[in-house]
This record gives structure tokens, C-alpha cells and sequence, in this order.
């Protein structure tokens, strides 16, 4: 963290990237500008944070059995046209 | 005009398994019933949001798919085309049973507008290791947001962050550009990072 003064404007402009960032699509110059703002800035730091933990709770959501009874019948009217 | 055009070759783990059933093994088709039941039905529950919907997708998913797999082309994976088929199935359904047009999210809504807004401390929630977060109650509340997000989000969201598709095979389903793709994810996803701070404020 160093003591530069706090550039708003930046931040909004890397808020709109931060998913690109997480997901390792942005170009090289855009990442290391993300980077070089987010070492800094503790809300970026905080808002990045949070969206990434939003997308790993979300990915691991349980998933659902599929019920017996439908997989059944599935299977019946599969066996119906096949 | 092209003399000699290169054929994309796509490695497919279904290939066999298709080239198998459109060369006359039908009874095959079972397998692929019991491959992707399971993933379907869970696609279907996170974009129609109710055992009956989602159920009643998987199996016009699985018709459609037997009634058109004599003209699928190899040219993309197998799965990608039947998600292409599962969610012109699931749109279709909930524009029959919901007439309200979809409603825009905006990044504006999820901005702080000034400085004050931002929060410097990295909530609790944020810090915590999965295990510790995640719960019946949890999982519940985001399953609720995540049906709760407007369509065109949702299904973008579902198939990148639930089903795992790249950005480019989820432009290529849903016959968008990959930069659509791009800024609906990421508005879906402050929506429900929104959802998560609301759960947890008195936390």
C-alpha cells in the first residue's frame, strides 16, 4: 500500500474489467493496470475480493438429484420413440 | 471459390457416441440420456427456477435432440449444440408462462456513486474459507438470486459460472458476440454479489 492520492475516476473505470480480470481475459497492459490500482487501493481490493468469493459460492452450489420417478419415465418415452 | 476447405476438427467426447447413434445403434440414445440427465436437470432448475419446468425442459431437450441429431454437423462439441437446443427450450417456456419483457441491469446500479460508498474493509464474508460459508440456508438464498436475475443474464451466468462453458462456446450457444457475453457475466455476477451483501449485512 503506498500513499498516492485516491483516484475515484480509476477505480470505476477497473470496476467495469474486474470480471475480465478474474476470469484472465484481459490483455497484458490492461491486467498489469488492474494490478498496479488494486495493490493500492483498498476498496478495489475489497470490491474484487467479494466478487470472487460471489463466484466460488456460486460454483459450488450443490447440485440437485434428478428424481427418481422423472428419470424413469424419461427413460419409458425414450424407449418409446427409439 | 474454395478447392480444398479444412475441416475443423473438434475433439468431441461424445463423437463416437453420436457417430454411433446416427450410424443406426438408436438403442444408444439411452446413453446419452444418462450422460447429460443429470447436468440438463440442473441447467433446467437454475433457468426455470421449478422441478416441473426443469423437467419438462430436459425432455423436449432429449426429443429435440433425437428429432435433429441426423443433421448435426460435427463442426461444433456435441454438448455445445444440445445446450444451444436446452435453452431455446427453457426461453421458450418461461416466454409462454411470463409475458413481463426482461429488465435491464445496468452497471450504473451497481457503482458506488461516490467515494463514501466504497467500502475499505474487506467484509467478513469475503475473508471466510468456503466450508465455513456455505450452508443449506445459503445455498437456498443464492439458488432464489440467481432465478431472480432477468433471463438474459441468468442463462449467460448459468452457462459460464455454473456449466462452465468459455466465453466463446457461451457466444457461440446463445448466437451472441463474445463482448455481450463478457458484460452480461459481469453484471449478473454484481447482482448477485448485491444478493450476498444484502444476506449478510447484520452479520
Amino acid at each position: 500500500m503506498n500513499n498516492e492520492p485516491h483516484d475515484h475516476e480509476k477505480c470505476l473505470k477497473l470496476f467495469r474489467k474486474l470480471s475480465e480480470y478474474i476470469d484472465r481475459e484481459l490483455d497484458d497492459a490492461s491486467c498489469r493496470e488492474v494490478e498496479h490500482h488494486i495493490c493500492q487501493c483498498e476498496p478495489c481490493q475489497a470490491c474484487l475480493e467479494t466478487l470472487k468469493k460471489t463466484i466460488e459460492l456460486c460454483k459450488n452450489m450443490d447440485d440437485q438429484p434428478v428424481p427418481a420417478a422423472f428419470s424413469s419415465k424419461l427413460r419409458g418415452l425414450i424407449r418409446s420413440v427409439t | 471459390m474454395i478447392k480444398n476447405p479444412v475441416t475443423r476438427q473438434i475433439k468431441d467426447n461424445d463423437g463416437e457416441l453420436i457417430r454411433a447413434i446416427n450410424d443406426g445403434k438408436i438403442d444408444k440414445f439411452q446413453d446419452l440420456v444418462k450422460r447429460y440427465e443429470h447436468r440438463l436437470y440442473n441447467f433446467g432448475l437454475k433457468m426455470c427456477g421449478n422441478v416441473q419446468d426443469a423437467e419438462d425442459m430436459v425432455q423436449d431437450t432429449f426429443l429435440n435432440v433425437f428429432r435433429y441429431l441426423k443433421d448435426f454437423r460435427y463442426e461444433t462439441k456435441f454438448k455445445n449444440w444440445m445446450y444451444r437446443i436446452a435453452t431455446s427450450t427453457c426461453i421458450k417456456k418461461r416466454r409462454k408462462s411470463k409475458f413481463a419483457p426482461d429488465r435491464e441491469l445496468s452497471l450504473e446500479e451497481f457503482l458506488p456513486k461516490d467515494e463514501s460508498e466504497f467500502n475499505t474493509e474487506l467484509p467478513f464474508w469475503a475473508a471466510q474459507p468456503l466450508d465455513k460459508l456455505l450452508n443449506a440456508e445459503l445455498a437456498g438464498h443464492l439458488k432464489n438470486a440467481v432465478v431472480d436475475l432477468p433471463e438474459k443474464y441468468r442463462v449467460v451466468f448459468v452457462l459460464r459460472d455454473i456449466e462452465g462453458f468459455s466465453t466463446v462456446e457461451t457466444a457461440e450457444i446463445l448466437n451472441l458476440s463474445a463482448a455481450n457475453i463478457k458484460v452480461r457475466l459481469h453484471r449478473a455476477r454484481l447482482f448477485l454479489r448485491d444478493q450476498l451483501k444484502e444476506y449478510f449485512k447484520d452479520e
